[in-house]
């Protein structure tokens, strides 16, 4: 009877917007540290339409707006997928670009602050890039080209270690 | 013998073991010069001596002292060779306290010169390979352009599917 006094008492004084805060945090944490105990790398893919078509700026590529300035001469970015993947070691994922574009991603190595993906690029499920990256915390990869409509696709993929 | 034989007769021996000093060496020769029984004194220790000296002389000629030698070099085989911290010790030649106050400092700096300097040697310096964030690219179907910009810490890897691609970039 004590210990349910207590608890109860605990739980009313955190109040409404402390248990909300931390019931977030633990959604939040909870796949990072499940990933991370079973060897898994959580790798971001951010799947952009690049074109000439307008001016228009997606504000979720807000973060990565000034690294696509600087490097394509494209005007528009529109974001079309954003994925969270939590890749195991040698275990490819398929993941569908757009229509007949989809790429498999597999985690080759996973070291301390490092880790190293395979990915292939197919079009209509035949193969046109395969390329190995290596990916440590703060660097992305864009691999782009693959025509989309008037522009082009751009694959940003990053690691969250 | 006269009176002033007496003190001479002292500085006698001195001067005849060559241990007068000038002065008195003066004072002997001028009194020899003048008394004969000092003169036969002086002979008879010179005599004297050539009696002692000869036979040892003699005798040292003779001897090649190969036996000394002998053992010497015997003595020399027989003792125990020292330990090489005591080889080291009597190279340096240095007493113990002395060593301390040389060794303690010399170890502390040679100390503080491996803390400072290990972790620049085995610093990991990574390759350029290392660096790089495109290990390999490869397509059969189309050229495919690689560019790395480490200011911005991306890279970028560009597919050109036709000839308006390549305008794009």
């Amino acid at each position: 009877m004590a210990l349910r006094r207590t608890r109860r008492r605990i739980i009313y004084v955190m109040g409404k917007r402390t248990r909300s805060t931390i019931v977030v945090l633990v959604m939040v944490l909870a796949p990072l540290l499940v990933s991370t105990a079973l060897g898994q790398v959580q790798t971001r893919l951010r799947i952009i339409e690049a074109s000439n078509v307008g001016s228009s700026i997606d504000p979720a590529l807000r973060d990565v707006h000034d690294q696509l300035g600087s490097l394509f001469n494209f005007t528009s970015y529109k974001l079309l997928r954003d994925e969270s993947l939590a890749l195991a070691p040698n275990r490819p994922s398929e993941i569908n670009a757009h229509k007949e574009i989809s790429l498999e991603i597999t985690l080759t190595k996973q070291q301390k602050n490092k880790a190293e993906y395979q990915i292939r690029i197919l079009r209509e499920r035949s193969e046109i890039l395969d390329t190995k990256v290596r990916l440590s915390p703060g660097r992305t990869v864009l691999i782009g080209g693959p025509k989309h409509g008037q522009g082009s696709i751009i694959l940003a993929i990053s690691a969250r270690f | 013998m006269k009176d002033s034989c007496s003190s001479i007769s002292r500085l006698l021996e001195k001067h005849f073991d060559r241990e007068t000093t000038v002065d008195e060496g003066i004072l002997v020769q001028d009194h020899l010069r003048q008394c004969t029984p000092c003169q036969a004194q002086l002979k008879s220790m010179e005599e004297l001596r050539t009696t002692l000296r000869t036979p040892v002389d003699e005798t040292v000629q003779k001897e090649t002292f190969a036996w000394v030698w002998q053992k010497i070099e015997r003595e020399i085989q027989d003792r125990a060779k020292p330990s090489w911290q005591e080889s080291i010790r009597a190279w340096f030649g240095l007493s113990f306290p002395f060593r301390r106050r040389v060794w303690i400092p010399a170890v502390a700096v040679a100390l503080l010169i491996i803390a400072i300097t290990s972790p620049l040697l085995f610093k990991e310096t990574p390759s350029h390979t290392e660096l790089s964030i495109v290990e390999y690219v490869e397509s059969h179907t189309n050229n495919v352009m690689v560019f790395e910009s480490e200011k911005e810490n991306v890279a970028v890897i560009w597919l050109f599917e036709g000839p308006e691609g390549e305008s794009s970039t």
